[in-house]
């Protein structure tokens, strides 16, 4: 028995019981002083798992929880980091939590989302088995440097495993280009041509022009910010054929979509697959989510069928999407974080038949991105013209007044703008004039989803975050 | 009825941290004073005639999309530019915008890269960027109602120092500024004002977008005399709250 890991991991292990006690989530201190009192616990408490991690800019959490929601109906037993809580320390703390008092594995598989700016350190001591990379959008650029940076570094931090099976999004032209002339593995997944048509006008702000010989892209189909079938008629360089694809959307509403995507032979069982299946998310973001997940599925050579079962069970959590009803109304809470996930949002509101009240919760916190400059890339004028279904536009949060004065840029009349900055007032009045039967969206940033997330929680019973 | 021409060079490349919310505010304060307006976006390989626009904007770009730009900005638009400046066309450049319309930028590692030389002013690479929120003072701008501070974003590593035909464009009242050394920020030659400031800038300092438009409509129209009076609650709520933030 090795007496100074057992002695790190009781350490850790009680202060994650106290943090919980005091209610303070306790996600990510333990792993911090675990580190200072065995700088190479990670290592030997995680070389007994199978490892699954997912990074990217956007949808990490939803796809990290769909492949959760796979691997159970499978009834195969992991470990996961479900707060959140992405980073190094937080990564150290899920695996504490999960081995017992000698550094043994409780379960055979950890599926672990990482933050992408943490993944190369990550991979200094861990070595994942299967790596799914869902996208670059910028995001929090004054935290992370540029997007090309932040590209660079899950490069190299891919670089440093031999053995790691990537799971790619094909119409990324930045996600993609991590499986040119890679000696891994690589799947990818992706939108047929005819599988979507684009309503909204392309607004391609991420990656415009060629990453290996800076020509602009031609695109055959579009999907939403730059993901779509492009190529480059100078190098050469173009979507890769996928083998998990979305064949077509069938219906996309508020509360789910129906797709087809098909299972190349060539991974997983068997002939090609077409299978119909109902994704328990609305957005098309959510498809590419969804799209991740089976991906990732087929590669642990998981049956087909299952995959169905779980993207029609799949219930969100953790502010992706969560609805709370109380007499007959719905809170529905979205985290937002980035132009291209917050803009998607917006396409979504844009499918809300009935009448509706939305908040937004813009705090400007280490974690939501201390600039806010952001706020002006997103397509706000898209609501100018569903005011009428919009009744009331509430804004809260640190940078409430800011968020007020995009939205009258974006052509909202101002006597429609509310500024509430107490969330308790904020969700009596949202309610009050929320209709039987219809809507209340409450859009928040990072941190404000975490504050509001507690009023909820003690309003309307929410489950704790770390659970 | 007046009319404003807007000009957004490099809409597609140069659209880091929400610049192109200047042009936003440019547009519809124009318009709520029944000032007509059109935005041309004006890109790669697209001709730009600096006489059909009264007010043009060049915001930031990340290293590799400022790396794409710049040929066509040097040796298509650079010639067109530079003369537009020196008659008086109103010009709002932001950080890496505003970097272009220097000598050059020197990396820090002492690779030296040429710029428009537009304006008499130079950037040196940092190696550590200069974030945060900021204000600063603009002389100019004030007024018996108005303090003249303008309140933004800052977020480079870049250092720029001024030459003698340069003003700056406000003095620190908090933040890095221009250098982090001398105490200013940005720049002003003729009609142009260039700046550091994210944020947008120009949505939560109404009194620079105003200020941009009268520029414009007194270079165009004879008869402006000048903008009349909005209700500008939002904004200068939005405004007042940063300042105490960031100021006390």
């Amino acid at each position: 028995m090795n007496i100074r890991l057992t002695f790190t991991i009781i350490v850790a292990k009680l202060l994650v019981f106290v943090l919980r006690i005091l209610k303070s989530g306790g996600t990510t201190l333990p792993g911090k002083i675990a580190r200072k009192l065995y700088p190479d616990i990670i290592k030997v408490i995680s070389k007994d798992y199978k490892i699954i991690m997912v990074t990217g800019t956007n949808g990490k959490t939803t796809t990290t929880k769909i492949i959760g929601e796979i691997l159970k109906v499978n009834g195969q037993e992991y470990i996961t980091n479900k707060s959140g809580a992405n980073l190094f320390g937080g990564i150290v703390t899920t695996f504490i939590d999960s081995v017992d008092l000698s550094g043994r594995a409780k379960a055979p598989i950890a599926l672990i989302e990482v933050d992408e700016a943490a993944f190369n350190v990550v991979c200094d001591y861990i070595e994942p088995d299967v790596l799914v990379v869902t996208n670059f959008f910028r995001d929090q650029l004054d935290r992370f440097g540029e997007l090309y940076s932040t590209l660079n570094s899950v490069k190299s931090g891919i670089s440093k495993s031999s053995k790691t099976k990537l799971i790619l999004n094909a119409d990324d032209s930045l996600c993609a280009s991590l499986g040119k002339d890679t000696d891994k593995e690589v799947t990818y997944y992706g939108f047929a041509n005819e599988a979507y048509k684009a309503k909204e006008k392309f607004v391609n702000t991420d990656a415009m022009f060629c990453i290996f010989c800076k020509t602009r892209y031609d695109y055959e189909n579009h999907v939403y910010g730059h993901l779509g079938n492009f190529q480059c008629s100078s190098c050469g360089y173009h979507r890769p054929q996928t083998s998990v694809t979305c064949e077509k959307v069938v219906e996309l509403n508020t509360s789910y979509s129906n797709v087809l995507f098909s299972i190349d032979s060539k991974i997983g069982e068997g002939d090609n697959k077409v299978i119909q299946a109902k994704i328990n998310l609305p957005g098309l973001y959510n498809i590419y989510n969804a799209l991740a997940a089976a991906a990732c599925g087929t590669v642990l050579e998981l049956p087909s069928e299952n995959l169905v079962n779980a993207l029609e069970n799949f219930e969100c959590g953790f502010g992706r999407m969560e609805t709370i009803t109380t007499h007959r109304k719905n809170i529905k809470v979205i985290l937002v974080k980035n132009p291209t996930g917050f803009n998607q949002v917006l396409n979504f509101l844009m499918t809300e038949e009935k009448n509706m009240q939305i908040a937004f919760l813009i705090n400007d916190k280490l974690a939501d991105g201390t600039d806010i400059s952001w706020l002006w890339d997103v397509d706000f004028e898209v609501l100018e013209e569903a005011q009428e279904l919009i009744d009331n536009f509430y804004v809260s949060g640190i940078r409430a007044e800011d968020m007020a004065v995009r939205l009258k840029y974006a052509g909202i009349f101002s006597s429609k703008i509310q500024i509430v900055k107490n969330y308790e007032e904020l969700l009596a009045k949202g309610l009050s004039n929320t209709k039987e039967g219809h809507s209340f969206y409450i859009l928040p940033t990072y941190t404000a989803m975490l504050e509001m997330r507690k009023l909820l929680k003690k309003k309307f019973g929410l489950k704790e975050f770390w659970k | 009825m007046y009319e404003l021409n807007i000009c957004h060079l490099y809409p597609d490349l140069l659209n880091l941290y929400g610049d192109r919310g200047n042009v936003i505010a440019i547009a519809k304060r124009s318009q709520w004073r029944g000032v007509q307006t059109t935005i041309s976006n004006i890109s790669m390989e697209d001709k730009f005639d600096a006489q059909n626009y009264d007010i043009i904007f060049l915001g930031g770009g990340q290293d590799y999309e400022q790396e794409i730009i710049q040929d066509d900005v040097l040796n298509q638009k650079g010639n067109e530019i530079k003369n537009a400046i020196q008659n008086d066309k109103v010009f709002l450049a932001i950080c890496g915008g505003y970097q272009l319309l220097g000598n050059y930028y020197k990396t820090w590692d002492g690779k030296e890269i040429e710029f428009l030389k537009a304006l008499d002013f130079w950037t040196v690479g940092g190696k550590e960027r200069m974030i945060g929120n900021f204000c600063f003072e603009c002389d100019f701008l004030k007024t018996e109602n108005y303090d003249g501070r303008i309140v933004g974003f800052e977020n480079h590593s870049g250092k720029t120092y001024l030459g003698p035909t340069v003003s700056p464009l406000g003095k620190l009242v908090k933040g890095y500024g221009n250098n982090g050394e001398d105490g200013f920020e940005g720049a002003t030659y003729k009609n142009v004002i260039c700046s550091y400031s994210h944020g947008s800038l120009l949505p939560k300092n109404p009194v620079l977008t105003d200020h941009l438009i009268t520029l414009a409509l007194k270079q165009k129209y004879k008869d402006f005399v000048s903008l009349q009076k909005l209700n500008d609650e939002f904004e200068e709520l939005a405004h007042k709250t940063m300042i105490q933030r960031i100021v006390g």
